[in-house]
């Protein structure tokens, strides 16, 4: 239901909504042109949706607002941090209102002696870190976007990260919401407290809601200390296999490393190529592997760490000496990216996450589905917890689009066969709806229905967003 | 059917009852419901009837026909809660989950359990130590507490300093809902966020949306070594100075960090703890875990920084039995306060760590105010505390103590904080539920639980006044 | 217009990594205001969604040009072809205002109508009451908007460098590219450069045919006139014959090193193989053949955005700096400052936030100096801490090399 319509009464409509806003919350904080709605349209999926107008509210009180007028006519209303999510969460498909929640970026407070901090939605999660880190202290959810994604937006899509196999996700580290409902009232759910168990359990609830049930405005988060030292570990092997069955042996050992990443051949292919990195021709897959602690618990772990992937046939292994070193190893991580995009113009990156024991299984799956190498796929990612990040590469050329699509639809299937998820950690937004009914069955899709309905009656919140219509 | 004046239940819907799960496992005589009747509060109310399901088919079963007559159903794991949780208030059906104790199956690869709801927190435990595995929340009660209880509870325990509480290792849930349709929640992956988290949801809501069935958890590596040490202190102040200075200034990540104040301390003295000082009027009991060196070299570290905060005596374990006689000195002391009387109340309210002090100084102002005895002791690494209230029998002694804590939990919340850590709300806390949550938010939970529970018939009386 | 903004556009993988460099979004937090948002707005351009209008052009001209987002771009995108078709259409589609067209269709080609212009302007300015702080008058002119700039020098760098000091044997001969700021206030920087150089016997000619090299114009999208303006530069430099260019502007090295290769064509490439960037040109050619007495002075560096971010350029200005001085690494040096161009006078505001940040960065350092490569962040810079009346000492790395070179004696760049 889009206001931008032509009719004369939508035209009127569009008119008095403007109006109400611009009175509830101050006219330098409503957007109307053009040229400020398209550089809202968007989010990192490339999809398109122009909203009407965005809003940049400056406190709950404006969130709060907004909603009750965007309830009362019943408007569309997306949330949005950085825009930078890779399921279409941000997205106005509908057009409606687009909350630019970066306008909120206070780190409120932060109490070291109790390890939480308080952080309105719009705060970038590396600045988090970075404040914190002034008090020794860390908060573990790292996902790759970290330098520019927004705490509200991590919450919102109960990010993962590079730390979740030693340290947990998103949701393990939310202690309290403030949340405005679709209605415009104010909740508040959790405690400060490092435990609580007060009633039902509404802030995980809402974690991973991923915009259809209300909007942050406040967001409590715990927090641990800061590992004093990491050093790390690149071993490269002949075989994918060897790799996996490293990784394996490491956390038999009783090691949980800070961070537990693979590579695979057309991965490391496309680096090599791109950054000229000395990977050699042999190099089929690699770990990259992050030891945490302190110095003595470190020296007594990497050798661990190191002798799993010799014993696996791992034919070189390097730790990094110093931090230039360590800098040049996690560079080859950094630019998978980069790399792949100068394979072709085109990115599918879906992250599925299997249990451990059906990773090998999975990734011969993803072979046999691409046996004919049509299309270029690069499989890297968490193998630590079974996350791996598949994606496709496609250019131009007629049918590509469609085949990368037709992949996409067998890798689901694939992996709700073997009891795994179609998402560790990217969320379903819109690109991933069609996929849902694979693994949520009827009636657990019915209960989430029920939520939604029992938050958001008139379906304002993110619509077109995780469930098919 | 046995012809008991106080059993609601008709002989008809017995008759139903018996033939979807067997007679053998349906029990109506008086002395099978009076031993179903009460939890670890004391509180007694005794049930209609007592059921013993052994699989999801017979929960589901038993459920439906609860829900088509409309009688209550308290499911009940060992029944060692803290709060009244599985005791049945308003009548209707004991579920006695006990007999659904299987471990289904246990994947050390894919660091994931699944278990039925009644297997014991520390049969798990062993289980996974089998394949050096290790599932980490521990409340006191390992022993005999249910998988199904920790997760309906949302139990913590000794070593959320560290690992977190139960929420943070439940994957999936298979769960039968108050109307006996069966629904399966979460994923077995270590990773998953499609759509909302029921599974999550339903961690911690006390047997008040549904019954679990069945429970997949995520395991750790068990670490190789945990270095334990005891530090008494000659006042509450010294040891939660020491506090500061493990957590705050060096950095320490114990995975465990307890302590027990005055009260606690003189019960135990002389019986679970030999060797305690006379002067000793707190103490702190650490655990850090890791590899063989760097656990005895934290706990050598920790030691010293007690020693430094004016430690009277500490002792280091060095051999696993030292380490179970200084954990017995701890876990003793929730019994051993009924030395002072019969009757004890229960809180588990937790604070930020900068306003424990604050906290403990009006409890212990307020103890004096109304001449009732307290204790204090608990995971203080999280701001955490156990406070009972001792006191005798009597009516005019319940209303007194029902003043206090009130006051207690009015100043905990004007703190800033919540009242019930690990615990539960349960009925024993139910009303104090408005001092922490806003009545707006009470009316969206009371509605959610309609939402799944119209005819209210899932554990009456929890949570909710 | 070329079509190659076209391709360049569609490369853009809105993964949002350009939010992490830019220094406006770091300011402002805004979509509008950060290449991604820029390129889809250019993606509405090229599908025919808007027009130009006053809100797209502030867009547009909200962006430093600084490149930074470049270097860090996943998908390869050159965002530089993208935002200079953008100026481009703003141009021919909005027009450049009047005066700024004035000057640079008919006052930046003739050198004598541009002294005269500042001549008038300085003499103007006397008149009308302003206010001073340490070196920086507030001129409170026209396009100069809210802008403090240093007093104009008495004699212009072209006038005062207009005899070639002829050395013996010198082992080269290389020409000076001034430009304008260097030529019409800081004038000492040109000396510098022509002393420092004639010490390492090199001889240096200042052709005095050669005009602005045209950023300016470009970075208002009228190419015109920048196309002009390189013609005639190449007619002069290519009179003389020399075996290098030097320029101690980063911003007139990037455009007459590389954007002149755009404008002019490859032919210009064997030039533009010889032009570098004043201390690019000592670290490669004088390297360790000199021998500095090191200053006193605890200096940093600032890393011109123009050298740092387009042309890569770092190791070299500090090479030399540690040769001539007690030098210590500021963090973030490679920050913009704020300053340069079309962006100060429109966006006032966010310069001066800009500049606050730097000065932090410079204050933290704990040096007393602060050198750079560019005229324009001298000015920048030295707005900063004349506003906070600091004794920290902005000046150009050069100028600290010829200190050290004349052994700690007196430089007359003390009195400015």
């Amino acid at each position: 239901m889009k206001l931008f319509g032509k009719t004369k009464t939508e035209d009127s409509k569009h008119q008095r909504v403007l109006r109400e806003l611009i009175k509830a919350v101050g006219r330098e904080k409503v957007l109307s042109a053009i040229e400020d709605r398209i550089c809202y349209s968007y989010d990192g999926t490339k999809q398109k949706a122009l909203p009407d107008i965005v809003v940049r509210p400056g406190g709950t009180s404006d969130v709060s607002n907004t909603l009750k007028i965007a309830n009362k006519y019943e408007i569309p209303i997306y949330a949005r941090g950085a825009g930078t999510g890779l399921t279409g969460g941000a997205v106005p498909l509908m057009g409606g209102i687009v909350f630019d929640l970066k306008s909120m970026n206070r780190i409120i407070e932060i109490c070291p002696e109790d390890f939480v901090a308080t952080v309105e939605p719009g705060v970038v999660t590396k600045d988090l870190q970075d404040e914190i880190a002034k008090f020794d202290l860390f908060y573990p959810p790292d996902p790759s976007s970290a330098a520019f994604s927004t705490i509200g937006g991590n919450v919102a899509e109960c990010a993962g990260g590079i730390t979740g196999l030693k340290y947990g996700v998103t949701r393990d580290y939310i202690l309290a919401l403030e949340i405005v409902l679709p209605d415009g009232s104010v909740i508040n759910t959790g405690r400060k407290t490092l435990r609580s168990v007060t009633g039902y359990d509404l802030t995980r609830l809402f974690i991973g809601s991923e915009g259809t049930l209300g909007v942050f405005t406040k967001i409590t988060v715990k927090l641990i200390p800061k590992p004093k030292k990491i050093e790390t570990l690149a071993a490269y092997f002949s075989d994918r296999d060897d790799a996996i069955d490293a990784a394996d042996l490491i956390i038999d050992n009783n090691i949980l490393p800070r961070t537990l990443e693979f590579m695979d051949k057309m991965t490391i292919n496309a680096v090599r190529s791109y950054t000229g990195t000395d990977i050699g021709e042999d190099v089929k897959a690699l770990l990259l592997i992050d030891i945490d602690g302190t110095e003595e618990s470190i020296s007594h772990e990497m050798p661990v760490v190191e002798n799993a992937c010799k014993e696996n046939k791992a034919f070189s292994t390097k730790v990094a000496e110093t931090a230039k070193e360590r800098e040049a190893i996690w560079a080859a991580r950094r630019s998978i990216s980069p790399a792949l995009y100068n394979i072709a113009p085109h990115k599918i990156n879906e992250d599925i996450c299997v249990p451990r024991s059906k990773i090998k299984e999975i990734l011969q799956k993803v072979d046999q589905i691409n046996e004919h190498q049509t299309i270029y796929i690069a499989n890297f990612g968490h193998i630590g917890d079974g996350n791996i990040h598949v994606n496709i590469m496609y250019n131009d050329d007629p049918g590509q689009a469609e085949l990368a699509e037709s992949i996409v639809n067998k890798v689901m299937r694939e992996v709700v066969a073997v009891e795994g998820t179609i998402s560790g950690e990217h969320g379903i937004g819109n690109k991933k709806s069609q996929f849902m009914e694979l693994e949520i069955s009827p009636k657990e899709l019915a209960i989430m229905k029920r939520f939604k309905s029992f938050f958001d009656p008139k379906g304002i919140m993110n619509p077109g967003k995780m469930f098919l219509s | 059917m046995e012809q008991n004046p106080h059993n609601k239940i008709q002989a008809k819907v017995f008759e139903e009852f018996c033939d979807s799960i067997g007679r053998e496992n349906v029990f109506d005589n008086i002395e099978e419901r009076v031993c179903y009747s009460f939890d670890a509060t004391k509180e007694k109310s005794i049930p209609d009837l007592v059921v013993r399901p052994h699989s999801t088919e017979h929960v589901s079963k038993i459920i439906s026909i609860a829900n088509q007559h409309s009688i209550p159903i308290c499911p009940r794991g060992a029944g060692t809660g803290l709060s009244g949780g599985s005791v049945p208030i308003k009548g209707g059906i004991a579920l006695d989950l006990k007999n659904m104790n299987r471990i289904v199956e246990l994947n050390a690869r894919d660091l994931t359990v699944t278990v039925e709801p009644g297997v014991v927190t520390k049969d798990l435990q062993d289980e996974a130590a089998k394949h050096r595995l290790f599932y980490p929340p521990e409340p006191g009660s390992a022993g005999f507490l249910t998988i199904g209880g920790n997760v309906a509870e949302c139990t913590g325990g000794m070593t959320g300093m560290k690992y977190g509480v139960t929420r943070d290792y439940v994957l999936a849930l298979e769960i039968v809902l108050p109307d006996g349709s069966v629904i399966n929640t979460g994923s077995k992956t270590l990773r998953s966020v499609v759509g909302y988290d029921l599974t999550r949801f339903f961690v911690g809501s006390e047997g008040t949306l549904g019954v679990f069935t069945e429970i997949t958890l995520k395991l750790l590596p068990l670490p190789a070594k945990i270095g334990t040490v005891m530090a008494y202190f000659k006042d509450i102040d010294s040891a939660l100075n020491a506090t500061d200075s493990i957590l705050i200034k060096n950095h320490l990540y114990p995975r465990s960090l307890e302590f027990v104040d005055k009260t606690c301390v003189d019960t135990v003295r002389g019986s679970a703890g030999k060797g305690i000082p006379e002067e000793a009027e707190a103490l702190l009991l650490i655990d850090v875990d890791g590899n063989e060196k760097n656990a005895a070299n934290d706990i050598s570290r920790i030691d010293a920084l007690c020693s430094e905060n004016s430690a009277l005596k500490t002792s280091i374990a060095k051999t696993d039995d030292e380490r179970d006689a200084l954990w017995n000195v701890r876990k003793s002391v929730s019994t051993s306060l009924f030395k002072i009387a019969s009757m004890k109340f229960n809180n588990d309210f937790c604070v930020p760590r900068s306003k424990v002090r604050k906290v403990l100084k009006s409890v212990y102002e307020l103890s004096k105010t109304y001449s009732i005895q307290v204790a204090a002791f608990g995971h203080i690494g999280e701001g955490h505390i156990h406070l009972n209230v001792i006191h005798d029998e009597g009516k005019e002694m319940d209303l007194s103590v029902h003043k206090l804590v009130s006051q207690i939990l009015k100043e905990v919340v004007s703190i800033g904080e919540t009242i019930t850590s690990e615990h539960g709300v349960g009925d024993a806390k139910a009303e104090f539920v408005e001092l922490e949550l806003a009545p707006h938010e009470i009316e969206i939970m009371k509605d959610l639980k309609k939402m799944f529970d119209p005819k209210g018939i899932m554990n009456p009386g929890k949570i909710f006044v | 217009m070329s079509t190659d903004w076209k391709e360049e556009v569609s490369k853009c993988s809105k993964c949002g990594k350009c939010h992490t460099v830019c220094p406006v979004f770091l300011e402002t937090g805004d979509e509008s205001m950060v290449s991604r948002g820029r390129i889809s707005l250019a993606e509405a351009l090229r599908d025919k969604q808007i027009v130009y209008t006053d809100k797209l052009r502030d867009y547009v001209y909200s962006c430093k040009k600084c490149m930074r987002c470049r270097t860090v771009c996943p998908s390869g995108v050159d965002y530089e072809v993208i935002i200079s078709a953008m100026l481009r259409g703003v141009a021919e589609n909005m027009g450049v205002p009047l005066l700024p067209r004035i000057i640079f269709r008919y006052i930046l080609p003739r050198r004598i109508l541009f002294d005269t212009m500042l001549k008038i302007s300085s003499k103007i300015q006397r008149f009308i009451p302003m206010k001073k702080r340490g070196q920086m008058r507030h001129l409170p002119l026209l396009f100069m908007g809210k802008r403090w700039i240093p007093t104009l020098a008495k004699k212009s760098a072209l006038k005062k460098l207009r005899e070639t000091k002829k050395l013996k044997n010198p082992r080269m001969r290389v020409g000076l590219f001034t430009g304008c700021l260097i030529n019409y206030i800081y004038v000492d920087i040109a000396e510098a450069v022509v002393d420092v150089l004639n010490r390492m016997n090199i001889e240096v000619v200042v052709p005095q045919g050669q005009l602005c090299c045209g950023t300016p114009s470009s970075s208002m999208g009228d190419y015109k006139s920048s196309k002009k303006l390189a013609d005639l530069n190449r007619e002069v430099f290519e009179s003389h014959k020399l075996d290098a260019i030097v320029t101690a502007c980063a911003t007139c090295t990037k455009t007459i090193k590389m954007d002149y290769l755009r404008t002019l064509g490859p032919s210009w490439q064997p030039m533009s193989d010889k032009i570098y960037d004043i201390s690019e040109f000592i670290e490669k050619y004088c390297g360790d053949e000199y021998e500095a007495n090191p200053v006193k002075e605890k200096v940093t560096y600032h890393d011109p955005c123009h050298l740092l971010w387009v042309r890569g350029i770092s190791d070299e200005p500090r090479n030399v700096l540690k040769k001539s001085s007690n030098y210590v690494e500021m963090d973030q040096a490679g920050a913009c400052c704020g300053g340069g161009g079309i962006f100060t006078i429109i966006h006032y505001d966010l310069t001066l936030k800009m500049l606050e940040r730097k000065v932090a960065s410079i204050e933290r350092s704990g040096a007393n100096t602060v050198a750079t490569n560019c005229p324009g962040c001298v000015m920048q810079i030295a707005d900063g801490f004349a506003g906070k009346n600091s004794k920290v000492k902005t000046t150009h790395s050069i100028q600290i090399l010829q200190k050290a070179l004349v052994n700690g004696g007196i430089d007359k760049g003390d009195e400015k």
